[in-house]
C-alpha cells in the first residue's frame, strides 16, 4: 500500500538515465559507463531543435562531461560513505527490509539503480563553474588545476547533492497521525515509526553536514543563498491541496486563491534578486497551469540547482550579472528536465499496471484547464491519491492537448537554458552542458 | 530603574504576549540599517526627555545602569545620555506596559544610586523577584547565595521581544500560512528561554570584560541567541516526529496536530531561516562555530540509537551523547558571542567551557527530574526516558548497586515490567543523589570559570544561572 506514497519521489528518480546501468557510488572515476544500450524510444516532436548529430546519447553526454571536470563529484568520497553515521543507517535500514517503508525505496534508488539525477546535479554545478572560469585573483592553492574548477566549487557541488538527498529522504517520511490510514494500521506501525526515525535522522545528518561544509567555504553570501534553497524545499511541500500522505493535488479549477500570509512576496514567479529571505509569490500563480507548475517545480528543484550554480560563480568572484545568468541556467535546466520527466508516462498508450504519476505534473495541469471535468476523478484522491483511477486519467490526457503542451513547455525551458549558455565563452564545459541538454530532449 | 525592574515581571511571557505591534519592524532592516535605528534613538531620546520631567528620579536612577554597559563611570554627561538612549526608549515602552497591566509601580528597592560603587548594582534587583522567575527554583543554595540577581530581569531588554522577533523572522520567510504556523508553534513564549538567556548573559559579561559597549555588537550577539533557540526548537520539532510523543510543554505536540511530513519540513524551515540570519552577520568564524552545533546534534541522536557499548564505556558514551545533544548548543553559542566580540582565544574557550559545563549540568538535572518530578510540573510525562529505552545517568549509577539493571539496559527496557522495576531500583539506589552530585560539580566548575571574567551584574548572573540550573524544579 505504500507503493503510491513514493510516487512523487519516484518521479524524480525515474529519470533520464533510463538505461543507465552503472552502480552509482562504486563506479571508479575513469570508467563511467557500462553497456551503452541504445535509446529505445525516439520522440516524435524533437527534431526541430537539434539538427546535428542525429542522436544524442545521454550516457555519453554525461560521461564525457564527467571527464571534463575530473572525477564525478567529491560526494562520492569514501569519507562520506564510510562515516559512522551512514554505516549506522545502513545497519538500521537492514531491519526495515521487508516492511513497506518508502525510505527503502528512496535508498534503493539512491544506491543501486543509478537512475538518479543526483549525480548530474553536482556535475552541472561543476560544469557551469568550469564554463564560467574564475577571477584571476583566486590564489593557486584554491584551484584544482587539472579539472579547471575551484576546490570550493567542488565542495559546493557536494553540498548541493547532500541537500537534495536530504530533502528526498525527509520526503519519504510517512504521516503516522492517528487519523491517517497509516496511523491506524497497527500491524505496520512499529516499522513505519522506526523507518521515520531513521529517515528523519539521515536527512538531518545530511543537512547538518552540508551546513558545516557550507560554513567552511567562508563565504556568507553563498551560505545565505543555499540556506534559502533549503527554505524553498520546505515551502514546496506546503503548496496547494494535499492528501493524507502529503501528496500534492492540483488546485480545483475555477477556485478562489487562498488567503495569503500577509507577508512580502516577490512580484513575479521567481525570487527577489536583492533579498533571498523574501519567499516566492506562489499564491498568485495557483490555478494557471503553466505558472502553477513553474512555481511548484522552481521551489522543488529549480531553486537549489539555480542557486547552487549562482553560488559557484560567486565563489569564483564572477560579477553579479554572470551569477544571475548562472542562476537562470540552473533554473531553466531543471524545469526542462522536470517537463521531460512529466511527459514520460504519457509516451505510451496504455499505462502499465500499478504505475502512477504525479497529479501536479504538467500534462495533468494542462488537461484540467482544457477539461475541468477531470477534476471529479482527482477529487477522489482527497484522502489518498491511491483511490484515483490513474488509467482513466491517463486515457483522458492522451485524448487532450496536455502532452503536446508539455513538450512545448520543455522546449521553452530548453531554449532558455541554451540561450543563457551562449553568454558563456565557448569551452569544452559549455559544449558538455549543451550536449546534456540536447540528450535530454531525445529521451 | 524601578520601573525597569518591576514592569516586566509578570514574567517574560506576559510582556511578550502583549507586545504592541507598533514597533514591529522588519528585522532585516534592523540588521543593517543603522541609520534608521539611530534616528529611532534620537526620537526616543526626545520622548524620554519629556518623560523625565514627570519622573524626577528617572535620570538619576538611570545613571547606575550605565555600569551594565561597561561605560566608564566618569564619562561626560553627554556620553551618558547617548548610551542611555536605548534605555529611555525601553522605559517608554515599559511604562506603556505597566499602565495596561497593573497599577502604579510602587516597589522601589533601588538603593540610592551610588554611581561610583559598582557593587550597588547587585542591590538594584528586587529581593522577591526570584519568585517570578521563569525558572522555578528551590531555596537558593551555594556560594552565590547573597547575590540576588535574576538574570531574566537584567536581560529584560534583550529578551522581552525575543519570541516576537523569532516569529517575525519566520513569518517573513514564507508565503505559506500553515508552514508559518507549525514553525512558530513552539515560539509561543511559554518556554524557559534558557539558551538565549545564558547566551546573552555571556555576551554582555564578555562585552563588559572587554570594555566594549557598541549596541551593534549586542545586536549581533542577540542574533546568536535567537539562533540558539531556533535550533533548539527545530530539534524539538524533529524529536516529536521521532518520539511520537503527544504532549510537550503542556500542550499537544506538533506531530499530534499536523502531518508528519509537513512537521519535518517545518523543522528544516526553521533551520534554514536561522542559517540565513547567521549568514547575515557576515562572520565566517561564527558560522563555522554554529554549524558545529548542527553536526553535534545529529551525531548525538545517532548515539542515542545504539546501545551496543559495553558496561565500561557506557558512561563515557552517555556523557559524550549528552554533550552533543545538549551542551554543544550552549557551549558553541556562547563561544560565538565571544568570537564576534573579537575576544581572544582564552575568553572564547572560557565561554565555551562555561557553556559546556552548564549544558551538561542542565541535562543531568533534566535526567534526574525525569525520575522525581510529576507530569504536571514538567509539562511532559515522567520516566519518559525509560519508556523510550534510554538509560540516563541515574540508571547508570544505580546499576553499580543493582547489576540486574544491566540486562534491562541492554534490551532497552523493552520487556513488560522493566520500566517500573528500573524506576524502583533507581529510587532505592543512590543514583539520583549521585547524578545531582555530578551536576553540581559541573556547576561549580562553571561558576569558577565565570569568576574569571571582570565582575559585573552579568558575570554575577552567569553564576546565578549555574545555581538555577542545579536547583530548578522543572
Amino acid at each position: 500500500m505504500w507503493k503510491q506514497i513514493v510516487t512523487e519521489t519516484n518521479r524524480q528518480w525515474a529519470t533520464l538515465g533510463k538505461y543507465h546501468t552503472r552502480l552509482w557510488p562504486f563506479a571508479p572515476a575513469a570508467t563511467f559507463t557500462f553497456a551503452q544500450q541504445p535509446t529505445a524510444r525516439k520522440l516524435t516532436s524533437t527534431s526541430a531543435a537539434k539538427p546535428t548529430p542525429p542522436k544524442h546519447d545521454w550516457n555519453r553526454a554525461v560521461s564525457e562531461a564527467e571527464r571534463i571536470v575530473g572525477y564525478p563529484t567529491s560526494f562520492l568520497s569514501l569519507r562520506w560513505l564510510l562515516s559512522d553515521e551512514i554505516a549506522n543507517v545502513a545497519l538500521h535500514l537492514r531491519k526495515l527490509v521487508g516492511s513497506n517503508h518508502p525510505l527503502l525505496k528512496t535508498a534503493k534508488h539512491l544506491l543501486y539503480n543509478g537512475k538518479n539525477t543526483m549525480q548530474a546535479w553536482g556535475l552541472i554545478v561543476l560544469l557551469i563553474s568550469k564554463a564560467a572560469g574564475h577571477a584571476s585573483s583566486v590564489p593557486d592553492m584554491e584551484q584544482d588545476k587539472s579539472a579547471g574548477v575551484l576546490h570550493s566549487q567542488r565542495a559546493l557541488a557536494e553540498v548541493t547533492e547532500m541537500i537534495r538527498i536530504s530533502h528526498l529522504v525527509h520526503n519519504s517520511i510517512v504521516n503516522l497521525q492517528p487519523t491517517s490510514e497509516a496511523g491506524k494500521d497497527t500491524a505496520s506501525y512499529e516499522d513505519m515509526a522506526f523507518g521515520n526515525k531513521i529517515g528523519l535522522l539521515t536527512g538531518d545528518y545530511l543537512l547538518g553536514h552540508s551546513s558545516a561544509e557550507l560554513a567552511n567555504l567562508r563565504n556568507q553570501e553563498v551560505v545565505e543563498l543555499i540556506s534559502s534553497a533549503v527554505r524553498d524545499f520546505s515551502e514546496s511541500q506546503f503548496i496547494g491541496d494535499r492528501d493524507e500522505q502529503n501528496n500534492p493535488l492540483p488546485t480545483k479549477p475555477g477556485s478562489e486563491p487562498p488567503e495569503t500570509n500577509g507577508t512580502a512576496t516577490t512580484e513575479s514567479i521567481d525570487f527577489d534578486v536583492n533579498d533571498v529571505m523574501i519567499p516566492m509569490n506562489v499564491l498568485k500563480a495557483m490555478g494557471n497551469p503553466e505558472k502553477e507548475w513553474e512555481c511548484r517545480n522552481i521551489l522543488n528543484a529549480g531553486s537549489l540547482l539555480g542557486k547552487a550554480c549562482q553560488g559557484a560563480l560567486k565563489l569564483a568572484g564572477q560579477d553579479e550579472d554572470m551569477q544571475r545568468q548562472a542562476y537562470l541556467f540552473g533554473k531553466h535546466l531543471s524545469l526542462a528536465w522536470q517537463a521531460c520527466l512529466d511527459a514520460e508516462p504519457f509516451q505510451i498508450t496504455t499505462l502499465p499496471l500499478d504505475t502512477t504519476f504525479s497529479l501536479v505534473s504538467a500534462p495533468v495541469l494542462y488537461h484540467l484547464e482544457y477539461d475541468p471535468s477531470l477534476y471529479d476523478e482527482i477529487e477522489k484522491g482527497k484522502v489518498s491519491v491511491e483511490k484515483i483511477d490513474y488509467v482513466k486519467i491517463h486515457k483522458a490526457i492522451l485524448g487532450g492537448p496536455g502532452l503536446e503542451k508539455t513538450k512545448e513547455l520543455q522546449r521553452k525551458h530548453t531554449t532558455a537554458a541554451i540561450g543563457v549558455l551562449e553568454k558563456f565563452p565557448a569551452t569544452d564545459a559549455r559544449t558538455a552542458l549543451e550536449n546534456i541538454i540536447l540528450a535530454m530532449q531525445d529521451l | 530603574m524601578a520601573c525597569l525592574s518591576t514592569s516586566g515581571r509578570k514574567g517574560l511571557n506576559v510582556v511578550v504576549g502583549t507586545r504592541n505591534h507598533q514597533t514591529q519592524k522588519h528585522l532585516c532592516k534592523l540588521f543593517w540599517q543603522q541609520k534608521i535605528s539611530r534616528s529611532f534613538c534620537s526620537n526616543a531620546a526626545i520622548a524620554a526627555a519629556l518623560l523625565c520631567k514627570n519622573n524626577a528620579n528617572s535620570m538619576s536612577s538611570l545613571l547606575p545602569q550605565r555600569n551594565f554597559h561597561g561605560v566608564g563611570i566618569l564619562l561626560q554627561r553627554n556620553a551618558a545620555i547617548t548610551t542611555g538612549q536605548d534605555y529611555f526608549a525601553n522605559m517608554h515602552t515599559n511604562t506603556a506596559c505597566n499602565s495596561s497591566s497593573s497599577g502604579p509601580t510602587s516597589t522601589t528597592t533601588t538603593s540610592s544610586p551610588n554611581v561610583n560603587n559598582k557593587s550597588s548594582n547587585s542591590t538594584i534587583i528586587t529581593r522577591n523577584c526570584r519568585q517570578y522567575s521563569s525558572v522555578h527554583t528551590q531555596q537558593p543554595a551555594g556560594p552565590v547565595r547573597e547575590i540576588q540577581i535574576d538574570p531574566y530581569i537584567i536581560l529584560e531588554d534583550d529578551l522581552k521581544y525575543f519570541y516576537d522577533d523569532v516569529r517575525d523572522l519566520l513569518r517573513q520567510g514564507t508565503s505559506q500560512t500553515e508552514l508559518d504556523k507549525i514553525a512558530s508553534y513552539y515560539f509561543d513564549g511559554q518556554g524557559k528561554a534558557l539558551r538565549p538567556m545564558v547566551t546573552m548573559l555571556m555576551a554582555r559579561a564578555i562585552n563588559y570584560h572587554l570594555n566594549k559597549e557598541s549596541s551593534n555588537l549586542v545586536n549581533k550577539q542577540r542574533f546568536i541567541s535567537l539562533f540558539s533557540e531556533m535550533v533548539h526548537s527545530a530539534s524539538l520539532v524533529h524529536d516529536d516526529v521521532i518520539d511520537q510523543s503527544d504532549i510537550r510543554r503542556g500542550k499537544p505536540s506538533v506531530n499530534a496536530l499536523w502531518n508528519h511530513k509537513k512537521v519535518t519540513m517545518a523543522g528544516d524551515y526553521v533551520l534554514s531561516i536561522a542559517s540565513i540570519m547567521i549568514a547575515r552577520l557576515k562572520s565566517d568564524d561564527v558560522t563555522i562555530i554554529l554549524s558545529q552545533i548542527l553536526t553535534d546534534l545529529v551525531q548525538g541522536e545517532f548515539m542515542q540509537l545504539g546501545s551496543k557499548e559495553t558496561e565500561n564505556e557506557r558512561f563515557a558514551h552517555y556523557l559524550t551523547k549528552t554533550y552533543r545533544k545538549t551542551a554543544s548548543l550552549i557551549a558553541n553559542a556562547l563561544k560565538a558571542t565571544a568570537v564576534i566580540a573579537d575576544a581572544d582565544e582564552n575568553i572564547a574557550e572560557l565561554a565555551f567551557q562555561y557553556g559546556r559545563n552548564v549544558g551538561l549540568a542542565f541535562q543531568l538535572v533534566d535526567d534526574m527530574l525525569d525520575f522525581v518530578s510529576t507530569a504536571e510540573t514538567m509539562g511532559k510525562p515522567t520516566a519518559a526516558d525509560l519508556k523510550l529505552g534510554l538509560a540516563t545517568a541515574p540508571v547508570l549509577f544505580a546499576c553499580e548497586k543493582y547489576p540486574e539493571l544491566n540486562p534491562m539496559i541492554m534490551r532497552r527496557f523493552s520487556e513488560p515490567g522493566d520500566v517500573e522495576r528500573a524506576f524502583e531500583l533507581v529510587h532505592k539506589s543512590h543514583g539520583l543523589e549521585q547524578t545531582r552530585f555530578l551536576a553540581k560539580k559541573h556547576c561549580i566548575e562553571a561558576i569558577r570559570l565565570a569568576q574569571e571574567l571582570t565582575e559585573s551584574p552579568y558575570q554575577k548572573g552567569l553564576q546565578v544561572v549555574a545555581d538555577l540550573v542545579i536547583n530548578r524544579m522543572k
